[in-house]
């Protein structure tokens, strides 16, 4: 198998007013293509600040990522846009749909950018609104959803590209057992297609499914369970 | 919390926000004051015509102009204090949401805003008329300086105060409507992205295909947002609208009004009278600039009739293409009273008074006259007699219809043709055919000779053969160049309408500032989802496009619109009979292009700030 994320030596320091703020501190591991990692850990332990950096949304302060064998150090935005847009998908964990967007513009705008054909769009919207049982809603704003629903459509949004990377801050936090167990299947799906995920959780059900659980603690990794 | 602490901390708190909500207030403000009082200062008052200086014609023409602009800037202050407290209140609406959800009483979250209004218009109103007073005493320091005949002296303090108070009540006016409903939503409703932005969409889902991406997500935004659009739109087009009037309108009055008086005094022109006579005429001319001088002066001395053999001599002389001789004198003028009659209702509307007062007569020979003037009717033909063309003065003070009326002067009864532009004697002249006027007073010579020297000929050199010619006959007779005169006319109109054609750069602050609080409006209300399309793989230089795009779009459909509205309106209300050359469409071309190239690329700034900010940061302020 071949790597498809190596994060190495990775330290992250936000300044607040006068104080670092350390959010990670030498953080290493590597996930390979088809692997589904998980990362666990309490509120503030630097979860969502690593999925930030392995897309490219934020920037560590020192250390190394690679995806897809592309090191993401130094690259300006406009790489890092085009490298998101192709390789990784990303499930926030407040949804961050388009408010103004209906359910089915949020999803096939990401094609729209690749500027992939008008039929392929209209195939895939329709293909992956379905999957995520949201083909009754597509036709409503984004912010008319449910919680639950707002949280299928940011996944339907995530597969859009069919990126080989998929990143899922707490993908089920928000949501009720009921409409959890929806999100659990869409991930038990993705990772029988083969993709590569890494998630953020808390969820016992999704610990279940990995193949690596990853310890953060103050940013820190403790004990990875290899 | 307190009560009071609250407005002002947030209002310091949201600098950028308080500080373009100010500066478009105290723009408007600024404007209407200045307008106002400089109006005021040229004689030209909005509720009363002065005419100390310039013809009635003139005044008539500014005051129309000096009142539309006003009302316009007036409009344009409402509307855009209207539409920044919309954009303030669209950014408070979740603060206010959750102020509510946390349990404030809506009294008390309507009063937290309202005082944080109060502020805003007390500082912009204030701040407003200050700059504005001290603007019209700067313009009429300088008038002073230019030695021109504008007036000094203490502002119109009433006026200053009605602006100040119609201002600060227009801005509570409308600054309390959005904020009522803002405090009068349920809170649930308040936090919602679908009732903040008052989102509406088309029919059906279309999808965006590979061309104009950041275009038709642009359009997308705007279509969605129709009521910010539509008050954009509207604000803008306002703007425009003063724009193009200032300009256009400056531009073609300005040409128009110059080629009024040019046609009056004519080009290429010498004057011979007796020097004392030239002396007087001089005052005359002058009056149109520097106001009336009341002298006595009788007109009619034997000495200063010219020699009968002048006007011959003077035909003689080498490039002298018409000799118009002109008997001059002052007399005592009276309207006559007439009739109106109505074919259809047959009706004879009686129309008229008894007014009188004193003005310059002028006789002239309708065959060899050399000015053409500017004529509301007809002027003098070969063949008129008993005949008269009235000044625009005389006109506009002395009858209610002129042309269906006559005028009466040495017992002699005149029928009114016309009424012309005229700048001598401000206005206050009446034309006779010359054989009339010699035949009524008795005296067969005239007093004055007006020379119009060939175009191509050397003028200089025409005017020293012309005075040696007369110096040669009467030594107590001189010739004087009349383009001296209408040189300083057209100047003084020229800093008249140079000084009104500022007020554009007020307008164009007026719309930047109003352009760079909808792009703030823009960003702050699609923060986060400008943060989710760099997140998603959309690149920075296509968010600065798509605010670029919307903001395109904003600024050229209200220009097109307000621009053909501005023109019509000018050409149509503002300034009678204009003279549009296509070197004045150019100019009113460029100046408008220039304006709206500034106001585009002064909106772009925030916008290119914004596009740099960092993913998180967007996506984490929302």
């Amino acid at each position: 198998m071949t790597l498809a994320v190596l994060v190495s030596s990775l330290c992250k320091t936000y300044q607040i007013s006068e104080v670092g703020v350390e959010v990670l501190k030498n953080v290493g591991f590597s996930a390979e293509n088809g692997e589904f990692v998980v990362i666990v850990g309490s509120s503030g332990a630097g979860k969502t600040t690593l999925l930030n950096i392995i897309a490219g949304i934020d920037k560590p302060t020192s250390g190394e990522v690679v995806v897809f064998e592309e090191s993401l150090g130094g690259r300006d935005e406009d790489f890092l846009a085009a490298f998101r847009c192709r390789n990784v998908g990303f499930v926030f964990q407040s949804y961050n749909l388009i408010s103004t967007l209906t359910v089915a513009e949020n999803v096939a705008f990401p094609m729209e950018w690749m500027r992939k054909s008008e039929e392929h769009i209209r195939k895939r919207v329709e293909e992956l609104l379905e999957t995520v049982g949201l083909q009754h809603r597509a036709e409503h704003f984004s912010s008319q959803l449910s919680g639950g629903e707002q949280q299928r459509l940011a996944f339907a949004r995530a597969l859009a590209n069919d990126p080989p990377l998929i990143l899922l801050d707490e993908p089920t936090a928000n949501l009720d057992t009921k409409t959890g167990f929806k999100i659990i299947q869409i991930i038990e799906k993705l990772k029988e297609n083969g993709k590569t995920i890494i998630s953020a959780t808390h969820d016992e059900r999704i610990f279940k499914l990995a193949d690596k659980k990853l310890h953060l603690e103050d940013g820190k990794l403790v004990a990875p369970d290899e | 919390m307190s009560e009071t602490s609250f407005p002002v901390n947030d209002l310091l708190r949201r600098k950028l926000q308080t500080s373009l909500i100010a500066i478009s207030l105290v723009s408007s403000v600024a404007s209407t004051v200045f307008l106002l009082l400089f109006a005021d200062r040229m004689g030209l008052g909005i509720s009363l015509i002065v005419e100390d200086k310039m013809t009635s014609g003139f005044s008539v023409v500014f005051g129309h102009f000096t009142i539309f602009v006003a009302l316009l800037i007036f409009i344009v202050g409402a509307v855009t204090a209207s539409f920044m407290v919309f954009v303030m209140m669209s950014q408070r609406m979740r603060d206010i949401g959750l102020m509510k959800a946390a349990g404030c009483p809506n009294d008390l979250v309507f009063g937290y805003f309202m005082t944080e209004l109060l502020i805003i218009a007390f500082l912009g109103c204030f701040l407003g008329v200050v700059l504005g007073t001290l603007a019209d005493f700067a313009l009429a320091s300088f008038f002073s300086n230019a030695e021109l005949g504008i007036a000094q002296g203490p502002p119109n303090i009433w006026g200053v105060l009605l602006i100040f108070v119609a201002f600060f009540a227009l801005i509570l006016i409308f600054g309390a409507k959005p904020i009522l409903s803002a405090t009068e939503v349920e809170p649930a409703k308040a936090l919602s992205h679908t009732y903040v932005l008052g989102l509406t969409k088309e029919h059906g889902f279309k999808t965006i295909t590979k061309f104009g991406f950041t275009t038709r997500i642009a359009v997308r935004n705007l279509s969605r947002r129709k009521s910010a659009t539509m008050r954009i739109l509207l604000c803008m087009s306002i703007i425009f609208i003063l724009l193009t009037v200032v300009t256009a309108g400056g531009i073609i009055a300005d040409q128009t009004s110059k080629s009024w008086i040019e046609k009056a005094v004519g080009r290429d022109i010498a004057l011979i009278a007796h020097h004392d006579l030239c002396s007087q005429y001089r005052l005359l001319l002058s009056e149109f600039y520097e106001g009336k001088q009341d002298l006595p002066f009788n007109y009619t001395t034997e000495e200063y009739l010219t020699p009968e053999t002048l006007p011959q001599q003077l035909s003689l002389v080498a490039n002298v293409e018409k000799v118009d001789q002109r008997l001059v004198l002052e007399a005592h003028i009276r309207e006559v009273r007439s009739y109106i009659f109505d074919p259809e209702t047959q009706h004879r509307t009686p129309v008229g008074d008894d007014r009188e007062g004193e003005a310059l007569v002028i006789g002239v020979d309708p065959k060899v006259v050399v000015s053409s003037w500017f004529v509301d009717g007809e002027f003098l033909e070969e063949n008129s007699s008993w005949e008269a063309v009235v000044g625009d003065s005389v006109a506009q003070k002395m009858f209610s219809a002129p042309l269906s009326q006559g005028i009466r002067f040495l017992n002699k009864t005149f029928d009114v043709k016309g009424i012309c532009v005229d700048p001598i004697n401000n206005g206050n002249v009446v034309y006779v055919p010359l054989q009339d006027l010699q035949n009524t007073t008795g005296i067969s010579k005239p007093n004055l000779i007006v020379v119009k020297i060939s175009d191509s000929a050397n003028f200089t050199e025409t005017l020293s053969q012309l005075s040696l010619e007369v110096s040669s006959i009467d030594p107590s007779f001189e010739v004087f160049d009349l383009d001296q005169f209408l040189d300083k006319d057209l100047r003084f109109l020229d800093y008249v309408w140079s000084t009104v054609r500022i007020l554009p750069f007020f307008a164009l602050a007026t719309a930047s500032v109003c352009l760079v609080g909808y792009v703030m409006l823009v960003l702050t209300e699609q923060q986060l989802e400008f943060g989710v399309l760099r997140a998603i793989g959309v690149n920075s230089g296509a968010v600065v496009k798509i605010v670029a795009g919307q903001t395109f779009i904003v600024l050229l459909s209200s220009y097109l619109v307000a621009t053909a509205l501005g023109i019509i309106t000018t050409l149509l209300i503002l300034v009678p009979e204009p003279l549009v050359t296509s070197y004045t469409t150019a100019e009113i071309a460029a100046w408008l292009l220039a304006a709206w190239t500034v106001i585009f690329g002064f909106s772009l700034y925030p916008a290119l700030k914004f596009a740099r900010k960092p993913i998180l940061e967007m996506v984490n302020q929302s």
